[in-house]
Order: C-alpha cells, then sequence, then structure tokens
C-alpha cells in the first residue's frame, strides 16, 4: 500500500471570516453575565460548586427514580403502556400516511385516473368523485433575502453536517474492514499453516460454511472416530480457536497402577508430550488428539475387562482392577493430567513402576495394532449382508498384558522350584547336569509374517507364550521336558505346564501331559526324581562300585521294591536280617533310611513289615535352608556304607 | 444371494480426480484389479433325453422333477474369473516342460502370480486361480431404482478350466481382460473399471490364451477409454425385505453422497441378459 493516496472524505471547512469578533463576544458576556467588574475569583467558585450541585441532585435524583422503578409489576405495567405507545404512534403513522396517499391519489385523478383509483381507499372512492380535486402552481411570493440567505446557510450547514457523518461512517467502514482483512488473514495463514503440518482440513459434515481439523482416528470405534474432528473457528483478533464442543477440556489419561500386597507400588508416569500443551494451535491439536486416544482406550479396556471377569477382572465405575498373579493387582484408571504422574511414596519400588510403564506403553501399542487389524478388515470385501449386524469384537489389550504376567509368575515359581530340589540333589552330591531354561522361546523363534514389520513384532506379542524347560535325569539317556504356555486369547485358556518324561528304565511310566496347577507339576517332577534316584542306588554302576574290590558273591545289591514309594531291599541270606531303605524326597529336602525287617523275604509292607526299632537315617537340606550343616557324606557314601556295613551288627 | 447395484460412466477426463474423490469418501487407498474373464455358455448335451410330462407326471417323483428342472431349465452364460498381475503381461512363457513332473512342479510355485513379482516372471496357466460367477439376469418389474438380481460365485480349481468346464456342460466362447480400482465403503464394493480386449490375433482363440500380451497391446472395449463405475451390495438372503431395503437404502446414500461427481443409476435390464438363447 505503498502507492496509496488518501482521498479526503471530509468536506472541507472553510475558514470563514469571524463574524463574532471580539467586541461582539464581550458585548455578550456583558449581557450575560453582567459586567467584568464584577466577577473574580470567589463568584467563580461559587458558581461552579453551583453547578456541580446541581448536577449532582439531578443524577441522585434519577438513580432513586431508577431503584424504585424496579419493582416487577410496576414495570410490567410501564413494558405495557410503552408497548401500546408505539402501537398508537404506528397506527397514527399508518393513518397518516393513508390520509396523504388519499390526497395524492385525489390530486392525482384528475390527470391520470385510472392509475390513481387503484391506490385510492374505498371510503374515498364513495364519497368524493374522481378528479374532483385540481391544483395550480401558484408563484410564491418573493421572499426576503434576509430569509432565503438564512435558509441558504442553514442548508449548507446541514449538507456540512450530512457530510461529515457519511465521511465518518465509511472511515469507520474503513477501518474495521482492514482489522476485519488483517484478523481474516491471519486465521487463513494459520489453518494454511495446520495444513502445511498434515492435518487434514475439511469442511465440517454439518456446518457446512466452517472449517474443521480431523485429528482423530479412522479406524476407531465410531463414537471415537467422529469425535476426532473439531472446528476451527476464528477469534476476534484472528488468532485460530479449536473448538471441540461438549468435551471436557482437561485431558485425561489411562493410568496403570501396581499394587503389591494391597498398597500402591508402582505407577505409570505421564510421559511428557514433545509439544506445548496450549501454546499453539498444533499443540492443542495433539493434545485433543491424545485426549481421544486415551478415552477410546480406556473405553476398551472397559470392554474387554468386561469379557475378563472369569479371570477375576472387577469394574467399577472408573476402575479396572485386575489381579495379575501373585499378590500383584494391576488398576487402571483414567485420570486428570496434573492427577496423570505417580508420586513414589515409601511402598513404591523401582521395578514395579517400569512395569506399570511397560504395561502402560504395551496397552497403547496394542490399541494402535488392533487400529490397523481394522483397517485391515474394513478394506476387504465385505461378506454378504444379513440382518445379523457385524459387531467389532473386543481388542486385545489386557489379555496379551496379562498373559505375559502370568507366564512370568509361572516361569518364576518353576525356576525356583528346580533350583531348589536341584539343590538339594546336589548337597546330597548327586551330580546333576541341572536343567536348561528356554523363557519366551516363542518370541525368539523366527516369525513368518506377511504383514509390515511393526504388525509382525505385534502378532508374536499376541500368540500364546511358551517357555521351555528341560533336564537330564542321573539315570543315563533319560530326561524330562516341561512347557509352560499361556494363552489368554484362545483355549486352552491360562496357563498349562506340558510335561514329558523320557525315562527308558521305566518305559510303563506314563508322562503325565497337560497338567494345569503348579502342584501337580511338582507332584510329578518330585515323583520322577525320586524314581530316578531309587534307580540310581538300585542301578549296576553304584553296585560297581560298592562291589569294588570284593568278590562278587559276597555284595549284594539293593532291589527296587516299591519304586514308586521309594522303597529298595538289600536281602540277606538271614531271612530276619533283610535291611530296607526308604528314600523321601521334597522340595525341602532329601532323606534315607534303612532298617531292618524281619519278615521273610521283606517284601512285605506296612503292619507285615515288622521293621526295626533303630533305623539309620540320613537328611539332605536343600543349600538355601538357613541352618547350616555340617560337612556330610554324600548320598553315594552313605548308600555304599550301608550296603557293606555287615546287617548282625545292628 | 442377491446382488444390488448401480452404475455410473466416468469419462476418462474425470477417471483420476473421481479415484481420489473416491478414495477420500471410502478413507483407503484404491486396490488396483486385474482380470481375466472367461465366458463361458451353457449348452444342452446331445443325446440328453427331455422326459416328456404327460398323464404320468403325478408319478415322477420329487428328485426326478427337480433333476428335469435343473436340466431342461434356461440355459446361461457364465463367466470364470481370474486374478493376475500387470507382470503376467508380456511375460515370457514358461519353458517347456522337462520330462519329470516334479522338477516342474517345484518350479511352479514360484510362477505364482503375485502383486510383488518382477515384470521377467513368467505368466503360469497352469497355476491360475479361478472362480466361477453366475449371473441372473436383472429382476424384472421392480419399483425399486436398483438393479437387483441373482448371483452365485464358486471357487473353481487352478489352471486349465476347460476340460471342467467342458464337463459340466459349458462351452468357451470368448475372454477379455477386466481392469480397475476397488473400493470398500461400508457394506458396498465400489467397483471402478473398464474391459480390455486382446489384439487382434490372426487366427481365432477356441480356448483361454496360455500367455497374455504385452499389457499395452490391451485396447479398451470403449474407444475413448472411459470406465465403468459400479456400486455393489451383496446380500445374504433375498427374500428378506428388510435387509433388501437396508442395501438399497445403503446404495442411494451413496448415489447421494456422489450426486456432485457421478450420476449412479439403474441398468438397462436386458444389457445385463445372462441367457443363453
Amino acid at each position: 500500500m505503498a502507492d496509496s493516496f488518501t482521498l479526503p472524505l471530509r468536506p472541507l471547512v472553510e475558514k470563514r471570516e469571524r463574524p463574532d469578533t471580539l467586541p461582539v463576544e464581550i458585548a455578550q458576556i456583558n449581557s450575560q453575565w453582567g459586567s467584568f467588574r464584577d466577577v473574580n475569583e470567589d463568584v467563580l467558585r461559587a458558581r461552579i460548586e453551583e453547578e456541580k450541585e446541581r448536577d449532582g441532585v439531578l443524577e441522585a435524583e434519577e438513580r432513586e427514580k431508577n431503584g424504585a422503578e424496579f419493582d416487577m409489576t410496576e414495570r410490567l405495567e410501564q413494558l405495557y403502556k410503552r408497548r401500546a405507545e408505539i402501537t398508537q404512534f404506528a397506527m397514527q403513522a399508518h393513518m397518516e400516511t393513508m390520509f396523504a396517499l388519499d390526497f395524492v391519489s385525489l390530486v392525482l385523478s384528475k390527470h391520470a385516473p385510472r392509475q390513481a383509483e387503484t391506490s385510492m381507499s374505498a371510503f374515498l372512492k364513495q364519497v368524493a368523485p374522481l378528479g374532483s380535486l385540481d391544483t395550480e402552481v401558484v408563484s410564491p411570493r418573493p421572499k426576503p433575502e434576509t430569509a432565503s440567505k438564512d435558509v441558504s446557510a442553514v442548508s449548507r450547514g446541514w449538507r456540512i453536517q450530512n457530510f461529515n457523518a457519511a465521511a465518518n461512517k465509511l472511515l469507520n467502514a474503513a477501518a474495521r474492514l482492514e482489522g476485519e482483512v488483517a484478523s481474516e488473514t491471519r486465521y487463513w495463514n494459520e489453518t494454511l499453516a495446520v495444513k502445511d503440518k498434515g492435518w487434514k482440513v475439511s469442511r465440517l459434515p454439518r456446518e457446512r460454511q466452517a472449517l474443521g481439523v480431523q485429528y482423530g482416528f479412522l479406524e476407531a470405534t465410531p463414537v471415537f472416530r467422529d469425535r476426532g474432528l473439531a472446528s476451527l473457528l476464528r477469534a476476534e483478533d484472528g488468532a485460530l480457536l479449536l473448538d471441540r464442543g461438549l468435551v471436557a477440556s482437561q485431558a485425561r489419561f489411562v493410568r496403570v497402577r501396581v499394587k503389591q500386597n494391597g498398597g500402591v507400588s508402582g505407577g505409570s508416569t505421564l510421559t511428557h508430550p514433545g509439544y506445548n500443551i496450549g501454546e499453539s494451535i498444533e499443540g492443542r491439536i495433539l493434545q485433543a488428539r491424545d485426549a481421544v486416544y486415551e478415552e477410546e482406550l480406556f473405553h476398551e479396556l472397559v470392554r474387554e475387562a468386561r469379557l475378563m471377569a472369569t479371570y477375576g477382572v472387577t469394574l467399577r465405575q472408573d476402575l479396572i482392577r485386575i489381579p495379575a498373579a501373585d499378590d500383584l493387582e494391576i488398576v487402571l484408571d483414567l485420570v486428570d493430567a496434573t492427577e496423570a504422574t505417580f508420586h513414589s511414596g515409601p511402598e513404591s519400588s523401582q521395578h514395579d513402576s517400569l512395569l506399570a510403564d511397560g504395561l502402560a506403553h504395551s496397552i497403547r501399542l496394542l490399541l494402535a495394532y488392533a487400529h490397523r487389524q481394522n483397517l485391515r478388515r474394513r478394506t476387504q470385501v465385505p461378506p454378504p449382508l444379513t440382518p445379523k449386524k457385524r459387531t467389532t469384537p473386543e481388542y486385545h489389550l489386557l489379555r496379551p498384558a496379562l498373559a505375559y504376567l502370568q507366564h512370568m509368575s509361572s516361569v518364576r515359581w518353576l525356576e525356583s522350584f528346580l533350583e531348589d530340589i536341584f539343590g538339594v540333589l546336589r548337597s546330597a552330591g548327586l551330580e546333576t547336569s541341572g536343567y536348561n531354561a528356554d523363557v519366551f522361546e516363542t518370541w525368539k523363534r523366527p516369525h513368518a509374517s506377511r504383514s509390515a514389520p511393526v504388525e509382525a513384532v505385534i502378532e508374536q506379542f499376541l500368540t500364546p507364550i511358551e517357555s521351555t524347560f528341560t533336564g537330564k535325569l542321573l539315570t543315563p539317556q533319560s530326561s524330562f521336558t516341561i512347557t509352560v504356555r499361556t494363552s489368554l486369547s484362545s483355549p486352552p485358556f491360562g496357563t498349562n505346564f506340558d510335561v514329558s518324561f523320557d525315562f527308558s528304565k521305566y518305559p510303563d511310566l506314563k508322562s503325565p501331559g497337560r497338567l494345569g496347577v503348579e502342584d501337580e507339576v511338582q507332584v510329578a517332577l518330585t515323583h520322577l526324581l525320586l524314581l530316578d534316584i531309587v534307580s540310581m542306588i538300585s542301578s549296576d554302576d553304584l553296585f560297581a562300585l560298592t562291589a569294588d574290590g570284593k568278590d562278587p558273591k559276597d555284595t549284594r545289591r539293593w532291589e527296587a521294591v516299591y519304586p514308586h514309594l521309594g522303597e529298595l531291599l538289600l536281602s540277606s541270606s538271614n531271612p530276619e536280617k533283610h535291611q530296607k531303605m526308604k528314600v523321601t524326597i521334597s522340595r525341602q529336602g532329601l532323606s534315607v533310611e534303612t532298617y531292618l525287617v524281619r519278615n521273610i523275604d521283606g517284601i512285605g509292607r506296612g503292619a507285615w513289615e515288622l521293621r526295626s526299632t533303630h533305623p539309620q537315617a540320613k537328611t539332605w537340606k536343600s543349600p538355601s535352608s538357613t541352618d547350616k550343616q555340617a560337612e556330610q557324606p554324600s548320598l553315594i557314601e552313605f548308600v555304599s556304607a550301608e550296603t557293606s556295613a555287615p546287617a548282625d551288627e545292628r | 444371494m442377491h446382488e444390488l447395484l448401480l452404475f455410473a460412466s466416468v469419462p476418462v477426463h474425470q477417471h483420476h480426480e473421481l479415484l481420489q474423490q473416491l478414495a477420500g469418501l471410502t478413507a483407503m487407498q484404491p486396490r488396483h484389479c486385474l482380470e481375466r474373464r472367461l465366458i463361458f455358455k451353457a449348452y444342452r448335451k446331445p443325446g440328453l433325453v427331455t422326459a416328456r410330462t404327460g398323464a404320468s407326471q403325478d408319478l415322477q417323483s420329487g428328485d426326478l422333477q427337480r433333476l428335469n428342472k435343473m436340466l431342461n431349465g434356461g440355459m446361461f452364460y457364465t463367466q470364470v474369473v481370474g486374478p493376475i498381475s500387470e507382470g503376467d503381461f508380456g511375460s515370457a512363457p514358461i519353458p517347456v516342460p522337462t520330462p519329470d513332473p516334479d522338477i516342474q512342479m517345484a518350479g511352479m510355485d514360484d510362477a505364482k502370480p503375485s502383486v510383488t513379482e518382477s515384470p521377467h516372471s513368467h505368466y503360469d496357466y497352469e497355476r491360475q486361480p479361478w472362480k466361477l460367477e453366475f449371473r441372473d439376469i436383472p429382476e424384472a418389474g421392480t419399483r425399486s431404482a436398483v438393479t437387483t438380481r441373482v448371483m452365485s460365485s464358486a471357487l473353481l480349481p487352478r489352471g486349465d478350466i476347460v476340460p471342467s468346464m467342458n464337463a459340466w456342460g459349458y462351452s468357451f466362447v470368448t475372454e477379455y481382460v477386466v481392469e480397475g480400482d476397488m473400493f470398500i465403503h461400508n457394506d458396498i464394493v465400489i467397483f471402478l473399471h473398464r474391459v480390455l480386449h486382446y489384439p487382434t490375433a490372426e487366427h481365432e482363440y477356441h480356448e483361454p490364451r496360455r500367455q497374455l500380451p504385452v499389457f499395452s497391446e490391451m485396447a479398451p472395449l470403449e474407444k475413448s477409454g472411459s470406465y465403468v463405475l459400479q456400486a455393489a451390495i451383496t446380500v445374504q438372503d433375498g427374500s428378506n425385505q428388510e435387509t433388501m431395503k437396508t442395501a438399497s437404502q445403503h446404495l442411494f446414500g451413496l448415489r447421494e453422497q456422489l450426486r456432485s461427481a457421478v450420476r449412479l443409476e439403474q441398468a438397462d435390464r436386458l444389457s445385463l441378459d445372462t441367457r443363453a438363447k
């Protein structure tokens, strides 16, 4: 606008020569206020005071009047009165206009009767015949010059006043327009900036003249998909306003807390967004998007939690409680952003906070994955239309996370159990090769998937989780395998232990197969190890060891009479001197007891056993137990000592 | 199953714009489709006895009646549709079969048509998947402003389909290629497509081509290259008035939404006549 020129809109005010010269004014003052001689400061002050008082009185009167009129009925009365006045006034005006119309019509009817007749009132037509009134041009008496001068001065004044008013209006309009243009420019620039950042800007479907920005997720549940649209309004100064309608402005977040033994021990921290909330329009859009995502997340969590009532998940108005594993409880709720940060208390632990954070991230990732799945489903050729409505299945958000926790807990239990029982064996001096754990084996396997790499990662998380434990037994060519499998998405639900034995010595020993309870696994494995020890004691190797350097005829060997009960027999030539050994093994320890039995062949049990009262016993505790044990002979030493000791010494 | 349809003609200059409009409407990227379509005509096998219906009509058992109805009912043209990819066009034929069929079989899996295939891959007619599509003549005398017809589709074995079709009483008539983009809008399948003809060869083909010519040689049936927009909904149970009404309402909704772009309307019934005379 550099080459703009200003067009004067206001009329030029002529500098007329002042007719009211000073002498005239002095004369006027003299006649109005009296002589200047009487004017002094006191008089003037008194006058000012007087005027002030008068104004004050007037104002006070007015105020009183206003106050008094606040009476409701009076106001109404006044209102009706005023309305009646207005109506009366309008009727009066109408009547006068009609009179004027009749009059003009009557005058015109002299010259153009047909035309004039149309605008005449019926009454006039009845009363006065057409063309009964005529006009005549009368040349007026010439006015005196002073009068015409007055008229021209007045009309000139009027004209100038009108010009001024018009100019003011135009200038105001121009100023307003300029402001409007500036704010409109700002609005469109900001809108374009939003569009350039990649947001989808479109017309609103219902208010077609307004612009809206789409920040929601197209694949979300329809309720939340439709909420992902906000109109871009223009503020007074042209700034962009994001109008999200009737949505709470406070952003809310899904908070994950971990409770250990009833006390909150960890919570997810609200990851600080990488934008300034409320600062820029971009920030506000991002905030709105996050809020919609969080609310959808919670909605879906609630939907899934209802399905998971069988796992003990309870649902209150805004709270989901999930008993995960052991004493661990997970609490999910939707809270305001101000509350969302977790303040670590005395009971909090680093591990639980990490767990809560991990859970918070995983449920969000899984929702994003579910959105991708929705897109895939939506773009497939739809099945034929049926009266039955298609429903979207609940997303897998909590189930994979819960499966992970359950699996973790089962694996930890199994690990600790194996650690204990193998510790017992080691403390008994048995050389075990221990066990191998392949935790989360399914996730390490190469996963063949046709979907995008991102989806393939998540898909793996949704498959049943498997961990495998393998171990060798003391008996050669014998082993056991335990596969822990957890799945909450597909049957069999929950955690299952697939236990299989490969024990050549007892081919009739059936693998227990799939077990659901940890105690059963413990029993099965303990029993297997008992058999293993029994078979080891009765094995040829140990026999060879004890028989070392002795006459083979002289040595006797332990026979496993009741291997499943852990009982072995050292038969003697003397029918009263059979020796029996009883092996018991548990998680806490291994104990071996030898005693004499006095029945004929030593095979009888229970009351028929006729056991001696002086048993020889030995116990090996697990190394983790607190009481320190003295150096003990190993199991093999004990057994060989028992074997070689002559029975009749007892 | 029933199919409800609306059609619109799209001039070639509007094609690109409409693609974008549809992508915006359906919130998905267009899925490009190329299909071989073989047309088969049903014929009456010679030597078939048409059971005379006379006084003994009452004696015919229900099964026999149904069989007769099937054998002597209307004869229809049917289509056999096979998806192909652009890479299949103008590709070198499969190498001469080696004597060992097992080796040949092993090589064939690689030649399976897929979108990601390189242009030098082979088009393997023997591995071409097929689908049989039967479309009845549109229903007459419906008040509704949509084309409604009975339809059915079935998967067919891969490879050379002509012997099986012959066995079922169909003879090969001709074939063409359909090229287009597909969109899914809720229950509606929107298919913006055009028909391509094979280049005219010296000799008539009396069976489906075993290899495809170069894609650029394919000529559109409509010389101007315009497209057809087809919006279709399939309904499981055509006798359910409620569902049929919902389906046509969905189509009308789409018609309203696309009103400013194209005019979707009912097709001429006789132009979709599939009966063989």
